[in-house]
């Protein structure tokens, strides 16, 4: 039992570490749109375009 | 994830496909049609710029696109002007920034579209797209990039992006908001700590806990509950101290005296080490609470989002005469007597006095009348009409502050701070309940502790926990938000939530005329056709040049014949005039031609165009005529009997060929198509027109769609007083409106609506918007006002009852005070559930 002497302390410092984590990302705007973050992974942004333009205008041919 | 786009429909916009594969464009390899070359040219814009997964993925149709692109990017040059930038760009050192409401972002997958697409131009520096609020913010480097390039950047992939300026209400609430998300993310993540230390005590989980684990549990259970109370719980007691302040009480004074009592209690006990502690309780209690409070903010926030993205800045330029030449200036830079050009289908900038030049101005946005108004050197021209013929100079007289529209515009504020106010019903209930709450309370805890029982105080928590009336509070606003909610999807815009409660005791309903009830458009509603005239006129004429029908034909057809070449000879003539009365017989002529009925076009020479009154010309060698009834029937050669003048009363455009009348047009606006079936079903609301037009116009429209009562000729403070009249014998008012001219009415009714294409000034003043230009909306605006209103009262009902049976086991001690706390989370949630149904 004496153990959980150690890991509730523990479990507090991760508790305040995530808090400090979740005031900073609230402070940083990112909580502004809750209706469209869902839907971020979805897109996917390697999509080539069409191959007439890929060879004029596609820059990651010129690395 | 992505839509299904019904067959025939354009793969794009979703609207009906009528050009069937005319407009081709080949998405994730999969060709697919287009209904217009805007569409097309979005499209395919998108698809080359390597962001076709927008159409995996969205979950709504995109805008329509914008055919007439290359004049609007022309158009958006004006917004690189510094003297503009300054009110709304913001300088951070080498970029700068700004806020734009970007029109037609439906769903997550346009900010997507529009993030990437913008970070492709070069210049551009961050730009981060808000979807509930339809904002873009961005920041670019103006050395490389003008602000024109990432506008019309934005409409090359179909959005209409405005900078504005941001309601003065609206950063404070952003304030409140992140506000409230910390303390409701603290309050949670440390509920759930608490919960998991209090639940090891409540069921023994880990065997037999001796004392100090009791003691250490306790102690950690108070660290951590600690800033909940201190943080999270903050704005009860805010809120409390001000409502004891100003002597009255309000659900957040039991609120925190069950709080901080229970808190002092738990401190004591722990410092003590004997007696319980209810940290567990206090913790969930404040998150619920937060919850609720949380809800109710972002419906109000929502609104003022949706309200100040109405507030767009669209600068108003001027052509101002300088030394014999033109230069565009902002029209609020104009001085008294500097000189303006404005040319033909330009909107007048600023009040004037016209010096040179005549033309037929459309003051629709100013009067409401629809008629356009002949004017000509020293008459008065108004700051937003629109001048539809000639070029004219104007000598300004008076400065863009002064000018008519913004005088409108200030009777629309004084009016909207007049508004009637109506307490939540909620609100006033809650207030005698907590009054019950403390002297029940106070009285629970006299009577055990005369009793001498130990646990008086815990039963007294018990007791203004358990009939906290937060369900009470929560009752209103989450069926308000749920409703709001299902209203925007339907394309009804709410600006004010609590303008769904208002309507439910509107009692009359008031329609503007002009593009409220009608379309705004002309279009040709009667005609009369003088037989015998036409049937000589026309038999001339097959002997000449443009029938080659034979005699026979032409008795056997005779009517309709008639009425083809009166139709072919008006419309040749109307085609030479820029008049809004005539677009009505192209229209008229287009339909005839689909039906193969149309004749081809008369030849007219020598045709001679009269501002204002009418067209003059020869034809096959005799004069023809058509114009106002006054310039026709008033011609020199006209010869007209009192039965001919009989049949063509009433009638605004007449025709005369060879000095004898052929035909008259009734030529009017056309009553929307839904608007009668709509007008009954809303019979049971006392209907009424108000109407800047003439009497005789509006009774028409009246008289269309079965309205009983009208007022006409009404400017805009006399539509002022008479709402202001009927408002003083206790109706209640919805307004429905679209111009400008409504806007001062719209601010003063109970509840305004501003209809499908309404002017910026319309839609700022209303409370809802129609982004639908039907009036089907109006019916399920209605309708969902009076369910709300059900779930209001259902919600209240359950919460009033679930506290008054709960009274009883608290105050008789048979609840422990987290018992307490679970049963109003509960009685919570099931008011949040009864809500949600309203989204269905």
């Amino acid at each position: 039992m004496s153990v959980i002497y150690v890991l509730i302390p523990l479990a507090v410092i991760i508790i305040a570490i995530a808090l400090g984590v979740f005031f900073w990302a609230v402070k940083s705007n990112q909580f502004d749109d809750l209706e469209r973050q869902g839907h971020s992974i979805l897109f996917d942004d390697d999509i080539e375009p069409s191959d007439a333009k890929k060879t004029a205008s596609d820059p990651s041919e010129r690395k | 994830m992505s839509i299904e786009i019904p067959r025939g429909a354009c793969y794009h916009c979703g609207l009906p496909n009528l050009e069937s594969d005319h407009f081709p464009v080949v998405v994730n390899d999969v060709l697919q049609h287009m209904c217009c070359p805007g569409c097309q040219a979005v499209s395919q814009a998108i698809v080359d710029n390597g962001l076709a997964s927008y159409y995996e993925f969205r979950t709504e149709t995109a805008a329509r696109g914008d055919t007439v692109l290359d004049t609007t990017l022309s158009q958006l040059a004006v917004y690189d002007e510094p003297e503009l930038q300054q009110e709304f760009v913001f300088d951070e050192g080498k970029h700068k920034q700004i806020q734009l409401t970007v029109e037609g972002i439906s769903c997550a997958a346009c900010a997507w579209l529009i993030e990437k697409q913008l970070a492709k131009l070069e210049g551009i520096k961050q730009v981060s797209v808000n979807v509930s609020a339809r904002r873009a913010m961005v920041s670019w480097d103006d050395s490389v990039l003008k602000l024109s390039g990432v506008l019309s950047k934005l409409k090359s992939i179909g959005y209409t992006s405005l900078p504005f300026q941001a309601d003065t209400h609206e950063a404070s609430f952003k304030k409140e908001q992140k506000s409230f998300i910390k303390k409701l993310g603290l309050a949670g993540i440390m509920t759930m700590q608490v919960m998991m230390l209090a639940m090891a005590q409540y069921f023994d989980v880990l065997g037999n806990i001796d004392a100090d684990a009791i003691a250490y549990f306790n102690a950690v259970s108070l660290l951590l509950t600690t800033p909940v109370v201190l943080y999270s719980g903050s704005i009860f007691y805010v809120s409390a101290l001000k409502a004891i302040q100003a002597k009255t009480v309000n659900m957040d004074v039991p609120v925190t005296i069950a709080i901080i009592a229970t808190y002092i209690a738990g401190v004591m006990s722990v410092n003590s080490n004997v007696g319980e502690v209810y940290f567990e309780s206090i913790c969930m209690f404040i998150f619920f609470l937060l919850i609720g409070r949380y809800l109710e903010h972002r419906s109000r926030h929502k609104a003022t989002l949706i309200s100040s993205n109405m507030l767009k800045l669209i600068p108003v330029t001027a052509n101002k005469k300088q030394n014999d030449e033109y230069t565009a200036v902002l029209a609020k830079q104009l001085q008294i007597n500097d000189i303006v050009l404005v040319k033909a289908g330009e909107t007048v900038p600023i009040d004037g006095v016209i010096v040179e030049g005549k033309s037929t101005f459309d003051e629709s946005m100013l009067s409401g009348e629809f008629n356009p108004v002949t004017k000509s050197i020293g008459q008065q021209v108004y700051a937003g009409s629109l001048n539809q013929q000639g070029a004219i100079s104007i000598q300004v007289s008076a400065t863009l502050k002064h000018a008519m529209m913004n005088q409108i515009l200030r009777l629309q504020e004084s009016a909207m701070a007049n508004k009637p106010k109506m307490a939540a019903i909620a609100d006033k209930l809650s207030r005698y309940f907590v009054v019950v709450v403390l002297l029940v309370s106070a009285a629970t805890y006299s009577f055990w502790s005369l009793q001498g029982d130990p646990h008086a105080f815990w039963i007294t928590i018990s007791v203004l926990v358990a009939t906290c009336p937060c369900a009470l509070g929560l009752a209103t606003p989450s069926a308000l938000t749920c409703a709001m909610a299902r209203l925007n999807q339907m394309g009804i815009l709410l600006k004010r939530a609590d303008a769904l409660e208002q309507l439910t005791h509107t009692t009359d309903i008031v329609f503007d005329k002009t593009g409220t009830l009608t379309e705004g458009k002309f279009s040709i509603q009667k005609q009369w056709i003088n037989n015998t005239q036409v049937d000589t006129a026309e038999n001339e004429l097959a002997e000449t040049d443009a029938f080659s029908q034979t005699e026979e034909t032409l008795s056997s057809n005779k009517h309709k014949l008639h009425q083809q070449f009166v139709l072919s000879l008006a419309f040749a003539l109307e085609q030479r005039s820029e008049h809004p009365i005539a677009i009505a017989f192209s229209q008229s002529y287009q339909k005839a031609l689909e039906s193969d009925s149309a004749d081809s076009l008369p030849k007219l020479e020598n045709v001679k165009i009269d501002i204002g009154k009418g067209i003059s010309a020869c034809y096959s060698d005799k004069e023809v005529l058509i114009g106002s009834a006054k310039y026709v029937l008033e011609h020199k050669a006209i010869k007209a009997n009192n039965e001919i003048r009989k049949a063509v009363d009433g009638a605004n455009v007449l025709l005369a060929l060879d000095q004898e009348l052929i035909a008259a047009f009734w030529v009017t606006d056309t009553v929307q198509s839904d608007a009668r079936q709509i007008i009954q079903a809303l019979s049971s609301y006392k209907l009424m027109i108000l109407s800047g037009d003439t009497q005789q116009n509006a009774d028409e429209v009246a008289a269309q769609v079965n309205i009983k009562h009208v007022v006409g000729d009404s400017p805009p403070d006399a539509k002022l007083d008479y709402i202001k009249n009927l408002q003083a014998n206790n109706k209640s008012i919805l307004m429905l409106g679209d111009g400008i001219n409504d806007a001062p009415v719209l601010a003063a009714a109970d509840v305004s609506v501003a209809v499908g294409n309404a002017s910026d000034l319309a839609k700022n003043a209303a409370d809802v918007v129609l982004l639908n230009p039907k009036l089907q909306s109006l019916v399920d605006l209605l309708t969902m006002a009076q369910r709300s209103k059900r779930k209001i009262k259902q919600n209240i009902a359950w919460a009033l009852s679930y506290n008054i049976l709960v009274l009883p086991f608290a105050m008789s001690g048979l609840l422990t005070p987290w018992q307490a706390a679970l049963g109003m989370s509960l009685s919570s949630i099931i008011v949040v559930y009864n809500s949600t149904r309203l989204l269905k």
